[in-house]
């Protein structure tokens, strides 16, 4: 009797053990960020979704995350000034950068830098898993809410390792027509997303690339796995981004393409396989030399997009050394990598944006 | 976070579950070589190499010493391990600066983690068999006692007579020891996790570790107050948490360590902080360097060169540089000055009421002290010399350049320390011993864990790692 009274004892002391490990994550989230205490809090508070995806929530914070008053990540839009929109998926939202230090913010800095005034304005218009299609189709209210010259287009090519629906069908959803979706409340254990990081921080990478070896091995049993994307894809790809280059032209804003650059060398023996199995996580469909194909093909057709459409082309992939000191995992900018990019960006846009400046002043 | 900490998250309770079912004191022994072996070699195979060399090495130096404990074979023990520091510890760390191409080599050399702890650990066990102590430790006991794994690291530096009848107990460890090991484990984690909110900032780039960093131009008078203070208790909560983390984690496996710190900001004069911060290696430089240099004549100011060789030679001991042996330096000064003072005293026969004595002493001792910690953080000397100068110059006591958040952060630990240690030492002085419930017991060391593991990925350093 007594030793069941000891264990059950040791069990309630783990339950309380447990329970204030959650008490105080829940307390240090509303300490640090203003975090709920008791409903949901993960990046989806971020958001809000309609039947063609999702939007920036204005003046939503989820950590380090903090977006302004119509919904994109960033200062407050000043009157006035050149601006620039950055459209794109999670690299240019940025995950990794310390805040402020995403490549937008730098690219603007650099800007005004270099013009010796608060000239530009640059806009992250982009959120995590935006595509192409989502990008066409919400263009009219991004022009009416930034009034921008310039559209720097940083695609997030992976998005189409599966078809994702055709712009056309994007837009037969109407955003006007249905009331956003609030996130949904469940509970959720904050303390087990903070043990995964700090796991995923210890261990070493040989155990972690194991680890997503074994993962891989079994989300493959529910694909049909495939060595390289098809050509329907690129093409599709092709296609979407030349319909928002039309889009940006038809409202008046000048496209700017950017090659898609990522952690992996051209030479195969330097790839990071861990670095490649974690980008496999996500794509378990798509054999992990497929992903390098894929990276190859779709910066072909932007390069294609850009010379039949006659764009300013800056091509990030061949400019951005690959490695883990520019990239934090296999295409997310660690804050020395969002500079390099800032970097080339500003060299890339620098005629174009002279030339206009030049006109403007001569008008004058 | 990193891999080795995970490391030890993983072994220690695995060791200690296979360590609680054995009944041979051999057998536990070899588990905890194993385990120790295992946990160092996570640092680098060859320090592993280095470590079990260095220990064959003076074990049979000890055997020699055993059959015929002679001053010829004493110093062979010494100018051996004290060559392996130097050419392991310091050359690898002056040849930079150096730049001599034949001795160029040494630049390349990573130092083994824990080597100037291991380093005194191994000759304390030969002055010790040379003074005709009765030690005889197998051995496996001896590679044991050298690279017992809470200790290795970054100590506290043990004698081999403290350890070795507790490494022959045959007698498992009790809940208390468990309890006891698992309360020092969260008291540490969260002093170190006080001392990580110091040198980081309540806002980023407002803690101690960024002031120093970036030195901000002028610093006034309290700035310079604030920024000694604060790191003196930096440095406190970050090694004596380590130290309760350590001790604590031998208390499991039923071993009691020697504490490493007692209050040593309650010290009413600069000998007595010494006999309660960094005890370990204090008592290590008492015992086996400053007694043998004092008694080699007599003399009052022989007594305080000795005193001050001492102190410098405990300075160095952290790094060679010019900063760490000023370091030295005033502390040995100090210490002479305090035995001084204390002779005029005698001589003088001057008698001061203890309520205005006591607290004059701890305001001189504790202010010394903290200014002396500008030689053990600064970057340069000539940062050294531009804090001394702020403090000592009164025109710049009328502002602050430091954010108030530092000044606040500050604060509120200082008073939280003296509160909670006065506070304990009122309850011991009445009789009455804090009972925590088994139940809050476990939320505590929820929040401990918490607060010293999960709140931040990035965890600060350890400070005392590095020497």
């Amino acid at each position: 009797m007594n030793r069941l009274l000891q264990h059950a004892r040791c069990a309630l002391g783990l339950v309380i053990f447990i329970l204030v490990l959650e008490l105080c994550a829940r307390i240090d989230d509303f300490l640090t960020y203003g975090a709920p205490f008791w409903g949901t809090y993960n990046d989806q508070i971020l958001y809000m979704r309609d039947n063609i995806g999702k939007w920036g929530r204005p003046g939503a914070r989820y950590k380090e995350w903090q977006l302004n008053s119509l919904g994109y990540r960033g200062p407050e839009l000043r009157p006035g000034g050149v601006r620039i929109v950055c459209l794109g998926a999670s690299e240019t939202f940025g995950l990794y950068e310390t805040p402020g230090e995403e490549y937008p913010r730098e690219l603007e800095r650099k800007l005004n830098e270099e013009a010796g005034r608060e000239l530009f304005q640059v806009v992250n218009a982009a959120y995590a898993g935006e595509t192409i299609g989502t990008a066409t189709h919400r263009l009219r209210k991004i022009v009416e809410q930034v009034h921008p010259s310039y559209a720097v287009i940083y695609p997030s090519v992976a998005t189409y390792v599966s078809l994702p629906p055709t712009t056309e069908a994007t837009a037969a959803g109407d955003p006007g027509g249905t009331e956003p979706k609030q996130p949904e409340n469940h509970f959720e254990w904050r303390t087990g997303g903070r043990l995964r990081s700090l796991l995923k921080e210890a261990l070493p990478d040989v155990v972690q690339t194991r680890l997503r070896e074994w993962q891989t091995k079994e989300l493959e049993r529910q694909y049909a796995v495939m060595d390289r994307i098809s050509e329907e894809n690129v093409i599709r790809f092709q296609g979407d981004l030349t319909k928002l280059v039309r889009a940006l032209r038809d409202q008046g804003v000048e496209p700017v393409l950017v090659t898609h650059a990522t952690a992996f060398a051209k030479n195969s023996a330097d790839w990071d396989r861990n670095l490649l199995l974690t980008w496999r996580k996500f794509y378990p469909m798509l054999k992990e030399n497929g992903f390098i194909d894929m990276e190859k093909r779709m910066n072909d057709a932007i390069r294609n997009v850009a010379a039949g459409k006659h764009v300013l082309l800056i091509d990030a992939a061949n400019e951005i050394p690959p490695g883990r000191m520019y990239f934090a995992d296999f295409s997310h900018f660690t804050s020395a990598g969002a500079e390099v990019m800032a970097r080339c960006l500003a060299d890339g846009l620098r005629p174009l944006i002279n030339s206009q400046l030049r006109e403007e002043a001569f008008e004058r | 976070m990193n891999s080795q900490e995970l490391l030890y998250i993983i072994v220690i309770p695995i060791c200690w579950l296979l360590f609680s079912r054995l009944r041979n004191f051999r057998s536990r022994q070899v588990l905890l070589l194993l385990m120790s072996y295992f946990l160092y070699s996570s640092w680098g195979l060859g320090f592993l190499g280095i470590l079990v060399l260095g220990s064959l090495l003076n074990y049979w130096l000890g055997l020699c010493l055993r059959r015929k404990p002679s001053p010829a074979r004493l110093w062979l023990g010494i100018v051996a391990n004290i060559t392996m520091l130097i050419a392991l510890k310091y050359l690898p760390a002056i040849m930079p600066l150096l730049r001599r191409k034949s001795i160029g080599t040494f630049a390349n050399i990573a130092s083994p983690v824990g080597i100037s702890f291991w380093t005194l650990q191994a000759l304390s066990y030969l002055f010790d068999l040379y003074r005709g102590e009765d030690l005889e430790p197998s051995l496996l006991e001896f590679l044991l006692y050298m690279a017992f794994w809470p200790t290795v690291l970054s100590g506290p530096i043990c004698r081999l007579s403290t350890l070795l009848s507790q490494f022959r107990k045959t007698s498992k460890p009790l809940t208390d020891d468990v309890q006891c090991g698992l309360d020092r484990i969260s008291i540490g984690l969260l002093m170190t996790a006080l001392g990580q909110i110091l040198a980081s900032g309540v806002h980023p780039g407002q803690g101690l570790d960024a002031i120093f960093d970036e030195f901000p131009s002028g610093l006034t008078g309290p700035d310079v107050w604030c920024v000694v203070i604060g790191y003196g208790f930096e440095l406190f909560l970050n090694f004596a948490g380590y130290s309760h983390i350590v001790i604590g984690a031998a208390r499991l496996f039923a071993i009691h360590l020697d504490e490493n710190f007692d209050r040593p900001y309650f010290a009413t004069s600069p000998s007595e902080f010494w006999t309660r911060w960094h005890m370990s290696l204090s008592f290590w430089i008492r015992d086996y360097l400053f007694l043998p240099i004092a008694m080699l004549r007599p003399g009052k100011w022989w007594r305080s060169f000795s005193l001050v060789v001492s102190m410098v030679v405990f300075g160095f001991w952290h790094k060679a540089s010019l900063l760490f042996f000023v370091w030295g330096l005033y502390h040995g000064l100090l210490l002479v000055l305090h035995r001084q003072w204390q002779e005029l005293r005698r001589r003088m026969n001057w008698r001061f009421s203890r309520v205005i004595i006591e607290p004059a002493s701890w305001s001189i001792t504790f202010g010394a002290i903290c200014l002396g910690w500008v030689f053990f953080r600064v970057g340069t000397f000539s940062q050294a010399l531009t804090m001394l100068r702020a403090a000592v110059s009164l025109v710049t006591y009328s502002g602050h350049v430091l954010p108030r958040s530092l000044y606040l952060v500050v604060v509120t630990v200082v008073v939280a320390y003296f509160g909670t240690v006065s506070a304990g030492l009122l309850r011991r002085g009445h009789g009455r011993v804090l009972a925590i419930p088994q139940e809050l017991r476990f939320a505590l060391y929820a929040a401990a864990v918490y607060v010293g593991v999960l709140h931040t990925a990035q965890t600060q350093a350890f400070i005392y790692s590095k020497f």
